[in-house]
């Protein structure tokens, strides 16, 4: 002990090497643990992407690309699954909840994901926690966009903002669906997954913005199929004069929508079944504008029967003149007219009563009214998340899914595709280990060399210390114990500086960079490789000590100048 | 108390020290004149045990050095001898008091000896610079590297004395010294040895100092390993 005394005075001598050295080696311990923390954070930020999800189904193919694709949002991602397969999924006994992902769209550089309402029910990351919301509201309307938290900051979003999805991934490329625009009604809160990074929107308006409805069933009665600003104007114009003028805009159309109602109609029919001749017979030539209306109606509800078609055809018929004022108008009024004339759609009308109350100041363009009524779901979507009723489920879910018949398909665990994918980065996390490791061995060689350097100075002072009793093993003793002394001295302050600097980057790191940090106590890896440069540094100074050893051998007390 | 008997020393096979008889009484204050070159250093560090003989035998206080182990031997100097160096005594990093008292650091016997005497290590090592001569208070708080060389020798000297033990051996003590420092400094420590009854080996090249001494030997006239040496450097 006493000659540890001795050492710690000896350094405390030597202030100014002493603090070079213990600088170095505390730099190199911060640079290494960092690593180390930035690793296992990356890694739990990585395996947090996605939790409670037991499978995930995608088109056949790697499932890497797929986890990539789905969770992630990253590399391209083909749309081939039906959307019938979901339906049936769905209901598939084993299947708790299935949430439907579409991809393929972009918002400057951040990715659209069209899924449906439950998405935010059941999707979790990290520890099973759900999406927050940090302000507005999630609601139902086809056109409420909810942004992710980085959206948001970066972009400067708030709610009631209008956002335009642009096709595809890229900032500069791709088509703007400018038809539709949507409006942000909720920011979520930081998730640090790849959500911070998305827009969320209705998958009836992802398949809107992606159906070519252009002067094809675009158009709503008394309408103009003019482009989209115009048609916005004429209809702003209209809803704000009297109902006169508004007849007349209506008047002027007629003939044409009538003929594109006929058309669609006559194509629709050729598609599904012939009951529909009759009703269409009967109701064409009167209310054509008014077929269409019927006609998207046949397409949401294929099983409707042809009497319901006679009886919702009469009611239109006597609702007519009401119906065609109002129904190119305010959805509210069209609602009324379509409630009244079709008791099965009361989800529509529910749905539309909602959009109404937050979307009365809005302005909306044609597309999305047309889309509004025809609601129409994506034929087909890029995966879709499912939680199983039981945790025993997954593999036999997983291999039905992989051998399903009607399409080529594969499932996913999230849990373990994440590890494989994981995999992909134990090159660069060996790399960075062998430079941190490196790292260390200069911040020791510096200390090896330092203390080398004073071992001629000091040995006078080794024949002192011989002369008053001093052991050739307290004189090696001396030296390791330096040495030990600095490094320790080192790691200590490596340690604080890791802290200091982890305090100082969380805030900016999280909100720069949507990665966080967690702050935690030191692993136990972290603290077995700071036991192993503890050691090192003891083996290393095992060189001076054993030079000053044979010194002190030769020496005697004979001083040495 | 202090017997060398056919002592053989040799570095390398060249014979540094050859001594056929070497007695030293207690309390004895030897001069021992000795050239750079005529093995000083090396008999030092024999009667200090650090070197061991490769023939021949010391004995001092009666304990025969070649049967105790080198550590055993290490224990032995603290306890029995201690030693004043030519200059740069003291260790730098540590303080004026902790210097006089590190001997007691590697010598339970002498920490003992001074425990008997004093309160404590530091009021023994005050009373010893006191009886050299270092009374200025503002000295304990310098740092031993701005102290005078004089002082230095003179820290060195309590040291040295600290927990009295049996013999000190000093090497050149006074060269780093200018001549009425020198004078004041061997008086001193004369006088201190005489005090405790300590047996003093004083070795120097400076023969004008052996008058000052009871007993004197030249080393190069006992060392034969030396007249070889000379013998093979004048051919």
């Amino acid at each position: 002990m006493a000659i540890l005394s001795l050492a710690f005075k000896s350094l405390l001598n030597r202030k100014l090497t002493f603090f070079i050295t213990l600088f170095s080696i505390a730099i190199s311990v911060t640079l290494l643990l960092s690593v180390q923390t930035l690793k296992t954070e990356t890694n739990s930020s990585f395996m947090k992407s996605i939790s409670g999800t037991d499978l995930i189904i995608g088109s056949r193919g790697a499932s890497s690309q797929l986890l990539l694709s789905s969770v992630f949002h990253i590399g391209q991602s083909t749309n081939t699954i039906q959307y019938a397969t979901y339906q049936e999924i769905q209901k598939s006994p084993a299947v708790e909840w299935a949430v439907p992902i579409s991809l393929g769209d972009s918002h400057q550089g951040y990715t659209v994901m069209a899924t449906d309402l439950s998405f935010f029910d059941h999707f979790s990351y990290a520890n099973k926690q759900h999406l927050k919301v940090h302000s507005g509201k999630i609601d139902g309307d086809m056109f409420a966009v909810v942004i992710g938290a980085e959206v948001a900051n970066k972009l400067n979003y708030a709610i009631g903002d209008e956002v335009i999805v642009t096709h595809g991934g890229g900032e500069i490329e791709g088509h703007h669906h400018d038809n539709i625009p949507f409006y942000i009604s909720a920011i979520l809160a930081p998730s640090f997954t790849a959500i911070d990074q998305t827009l969320i929107i209705s998958l009836e308006a992802m398949a809107a913005m992606h159906t070519d409805n252009h002067g094809h069933f675009g158009v709503l009665p008394g309408e103009e199929t003019l482009a989209t600003d115009q048609s916005h104007e004429h209809h702003d114009e209209a809803k704000h004069d009297e109902h006169e003028h508004h007849d007349e805009a209506t008047h002027k159309e007629h003939e044409h929508h009538d003929e594109v109602a006929h058309q669609e109609h006559e194509n629709h029919d050729e598609a599904t079944n012939e009951e529909h001749e009759h009703h269409d017979e009967a109701t064409h030539q009167e209310h054509e504008h008014h077929d269409e209306v019927a006609h998207q109606e046949h397409e949401h509800h294929d099983e409707a029967t042809h009497e319901e078609h006679e009886h919702h055809d009469e009611a239109t018929h006597q609702e007519h003149e009401h119906h065609d004022e109002v129904a190119h108008q305010e959805h509210e009024h069209h609602d009324e007219a379509t409630h009244e004339g079709h008791e099965h759609d009361e989800a529509t009308h529910e749905g539309h009563e909602h959009d109404d109350q937050i979307h009365s100041e809005h302005r909306e363009t044609q597309d999305q009214r047309v889309a509004r009524l025809l609601k129409i779901k994506p034929e087909k979507i890029n995966a879709i998340f499912v939680g199983l009723t039981s945790p025993q489920a997954i593999l036999g879910m997983q291999s039905y899914i992989n051998n399903y018949p009607k399409e080529p398909l594969s499932a996913i665990i999230p849990a373990v595709a994440l590890q494989e994918l994981w995999q992909f980065f134990s090159l660069a996390e060996i790399a960075l280990n062998i430079v941190t490791v490196f790292v260390v061995l200069v911040g020791l060689l510096g200390m090896l060399s330092i203390i080398l350097m004073s071992l001629n100075e000091r040995r006078r002072e080794m024949a002192i210390l011989r002369s008053v009793g001093a052991r050739p093993a307290h004189i090696f003793g001396l030296i390791i114990g330096e040495a030990g002394f600095v490094c320790f001295a080192g790691i200590v302050l490596g340690v604080a500086l890791l802290y200091l600097l982890l305090a100082v980057l969380q805030a900016p790191l999280a909100s720069y960079y949507g990665f966080y940090i967690d702050i935690n106590m030191l692993t136990s890896n972290d603290l077995l490789i700071l036991t192993v440069i503890q050691g090192s540094a003891l083996l290393i100074a095992l060189i001076p000590g054993w030079l000053i050893y044979k010194y002190s051998l030769s020496d005697g007390m004979s001083i040495k100048f | 108390m202090i017997k060398l008997t056919n002592l053989t020393f040799a570095w390398h096979q060249q014979a540094i020290i050859e001594i056929e008889a070497l007695h030293i009484e207690k309390g004895q204050h030897l001069f021992i004149e000795g050239p750079s070159g005529s093995g000083k250093s090396t008999l030092l560090n024999l009667l200090g045990g650090v070197l061991t003989p490769q023939q021949g035998s010391i004995s001092i206080l009666g304990e025969s050095l070649q049967q105790l182990s080198s550590s055993q031997k290490d224990s032995f100097r603290s306890n029995h001898i201690g030693f004043i160096f030519q200059q740069f005594n003291l260790i730098p990093y540590l303080s004026l008091l902790d210097n006089i008292t590190l001997p007691c650091t590697f010598s339970a016997l002498r920490k003992a000896k001074v425990l008997k005497r004093s309160k404590c290590l530091n009021t023994e090592a005050i009373r010893l610079l006191a009886a050299l001569g270092l009374t200025d208070p503002a000295l304990l708080q310098r740092n031993v590297n701005q102290l005078s060389v004089g002082q230095q020798q003179r820290v060195a000297v309590a040291r040295a004395m600290l927990g009295s033990p049996e013999i000190i051996i000093a090497d050149e003590p006074t060269s780093a010294l200018d001549e009425n420092h020198r004078q004041a400094f061997i008086e001193i420590l004369f006088e201190e040895c005489k005090k405790e009854d300590i047996t003093l080996i004083f070795v120097s090249h400076d023969t004008s100092l052996k008058n000052h001494f009871d007993y004197h030997i030249s080393l190069p006239e006992i060392n034969k390993a030396n007249a070889n040496l000379v013998t093979q450097e004048a051919i």
